[in-house]
């Protein structure tokens, strides 16, 4: 039964999204019910994966029964469990969030709402559990267009940024197809382990090289890695509201995911392509991207725009962490990864609670709050200082141990750029919290209004998931040390 | 040097695929039109999978049938069918891409009343 867990996991969710369409004609108010249990639901199997996986080892599921390098393949291991496991936890505060009272009625919409939200989970599930080049692809592709479609459901400038999503988007998946294609006809075969065996000899070949280079140029654009990040702040910025916060916190993460997964599990972790060692070039690029991102989001306006610069610099903090070349430092990566998924979703439940709570959109506007609204700071102060990194939060300890990684591999570059980036991080929520609780605007003062539960529940849940990775940081990275270290590393 | 012509003209259908694949990119980069911009996407996206059934064309390979069970196999007499599986899928993928990007263009279009990017973004202040 075990075995099967990874799989029925995946079908929960893609299941109800084939079965909702039908069940929507006649039953249009069960949707929102049978979705959030759905997701709950994927939490204990998820757990319950993860448990099988602790007891028997890594799981290789093969479709149809067609042994693996012939057959598609599944794989669970400790890395992928514990992804899902936040997949499925971060994904159940994300839809019950975005069913809440708060947010415009969607008339006869929500069947196919729930039906893309559903599948946007499903095949992320699936990118996670890929055990081949070309599965993670078809999923990528299928996270991808619900993604665009989540997009463009606001109208207006929301189609506009969906349709510039839709154009990189596809560009880079054509770019990582033709990776495959280029590693494929180099060794013959797709499957990942399949590949760990063939590529290392094949190394200074030419057409590793372009494939490789061609991949990491396609997922960077679906991760949002910095200069290929151009869709990313107004997608996010129009997006829903509601859809945002799922946006953020899983699509980004799990195309880096897959990155990893190439990088480590594929490549190998010292793999050198033409003299540049794979992971000196992912570090360099996330470094840059951790210091662009929040430079950039110091300087925006928009409180939705300013989340999502600072997300990009998270990607590439991230990124600093695992290319850092040993295991602190992927551990490291590993648990920042987790927390960032956490907090986007919390500031993106925060920005899209206070535009329709208070109609408050500008960072200028915030004056208008008039240092009311306490639920709603406390929540932005837990979250910002994990974005920050104060010490009981999820944010420091990720932070720390990524420069614990730094200087174990004497990379100073490294650690200077996680501090700027941690400074430039405080400085754009230092101007937010000017805003929140010092200026008294000289405009018509909000009208105070009573929280909708679900908003309650999901930013509770966002800043206690904050402090508790915080606090249990230390058996979380001691059990990600034992069970999610890429071989060789 | 001329080797390396030499070499390039003995594989006209790679260099077909380079050609198809940064025409897509130029006209997506290009034009203003949205629909256009699709064309190049599309463009993009059917040369890649004309490389992928490329790479398993060989000269006088059947399809991979065996006629008999008692048939010696013979790999060099057979196409490789994986890419053309591949091939088959990443066509399906393009289609729902190009189905999601034309419902959205038409929604821009219903909004804004125009298909040129520049014209949208000033209707759009």
């Amino acid at each position: 039964m075990t075995r099967h867990l990874p799989v029925i996991l995946f079908l929960l969710p893609l299941g109800l999204a084939i079965c909702l369409p039908l069940i929507g004609i006649r039953r249009r108010e069960w949707c929102r019910p049978l979705a959030i249990g759905v997701l709950a639901a994927m939490v204990p199997v998820s757990f319950a994966s993860l448990v099988g996986v602790l007891r028997n080892g890594t799981i290789h599921y093969d479709f149809g029964g067609w042994a693996a390098p012939v057959g598609i393949e599944w794989v669970a291991d400790g890395l992928a469990s514990v992804m899902t496991v936040a997949l499925s936890l971060v994904g159940l505060v994300c839809i019950t969030f975005l069913s809440s009272v708060l947010f415009p009625y969607l008339g006869s919409r929500i069947v196919p709402f729930y039906t893309l939200v559903l599948l946007l989970i499903a095949s992320l599930t699936g990118m996670v559990f890929a055990g081949d080049l070309f599965n993670l692809f078809v999923f990528l592709e299928v996270s991808a267009l619900c993604a665009y479609a989540l997009v463009g459901l606001a109208g207006g400038k929301a189609l506009v940024a969906g349709f510039r999503y839709l154009i990189l988007g596809t560009f880079g998946a054509s770019l990582y197809l033709l990776g495959v294609g280029y590693l494929y006809a180099e060794t013959g075969t797709l499957n990942m382990a399949d590949l760990a065996q063939r590529v290392p000899p094949l190394v200074g070949s030419k057409a590793i090289a372009v494939g490789v280079l061609f991949m990491f140029i396609g997922l960077g654009i679906k991760m949002a890695l910095v200069p290929l990040h151009g869709w990313l702040p107004d997608a996010y910025t129009h997006a829903p509201d509601r859809v945002s916060p799922m946006l953020a916190s899983l699509v980004t993460k799990v195309a880096l995911y897959g990155w990893i997964r190439i990088m480590f599990w594929v490549l190998g972790a010292h793999a050198v392509v033409y003299r540049i060692p794979v992971l000196f070039l992912v570090g360099v690029l996330g470094a840059l991207a951790a210091l662009v991102g929040a430079f950039l989001a110091l300087s925006q306006t928009e409180i939705k725009r300013m989340f999502a610069y600072g997300g990009l610099s998270h990607i590439g903090l991230i990124l600093v962490g695992i290319s850092l070349g040993n295991q602190t430092g992927f551990v490291g990566g590993v648990f920042y990864l987790l927390n960032d998924a956490v907090m986007q979703a919390g500031l993106f439940f925060w920005a899209g609670g206070i535009i329709h709570l208070y109609g408050v959109r500008t960072i200028e506007d915030l004056g208008r709050l008039q240092g009311g609204a306490g639920w709603m700071s406390v929540a932005l102060v837990v979250i910002a200082l994990s974005m920050i990194g104060i010490p009981p939060t999820g944010g420091f300890f990720g932070k720390w141990y990524i420069i614990l990684g730094a200087v174990e591999a004497q990379n100073y570059l490294a650690i200077v750029a996680v501090l700027i980036a941690t400074l430039l991080t405080l400085a754009y929520f230092a101007k937010l919290f000017e805003r929140v609780f010092r200026e008294r605007s000289a405009q018509q003062p909000a009208v105070i209004r009573e929280i909708p539960l679900a908003v309650k529940i999901s930013l509770g849940a966002t800043s206690v998931a904050v402090i508790v990775l915080g606090l249990m940081s230390d058996h979380i990275v001691s059990f990600l040390l034992k069970n999610a270290v890429p071989p060789g590393l | 040097m001329f080797e390396l012509i030499g070499g390039w003209l003995q594989r006209p259908n790679y260099i077909a695929f380079v050609l198809l694949f940064l025409w897509g990119i130029y006209i997506m980069v290009t034009r203003y039109n949205l629909v256009k911009k699709l064309i190049g996407m599309y463009l993009m996206q059917t040369s890649v999978i004309f490389f992928l059934v490329t790479t398993s064309a060989k000269r006088d390979a059947t399809v991979p049938i065996l006629l008999s069970t008692t048939e010696i196999i013979q790999p060099e007499v057979y196409a490789n069918p994986l890419p053309h599986v591949l091939t088959l899928t990443a066509i399906v993928v393009g289609v729902a891409t190009l189905g999601v990007s034309l419902a959205l263009a038409d929604a821009i279009y219903k909004k804004y009343g125009s298909l040129d990017e520049e014209e949208i973004l000033k209707r759009m202040e």
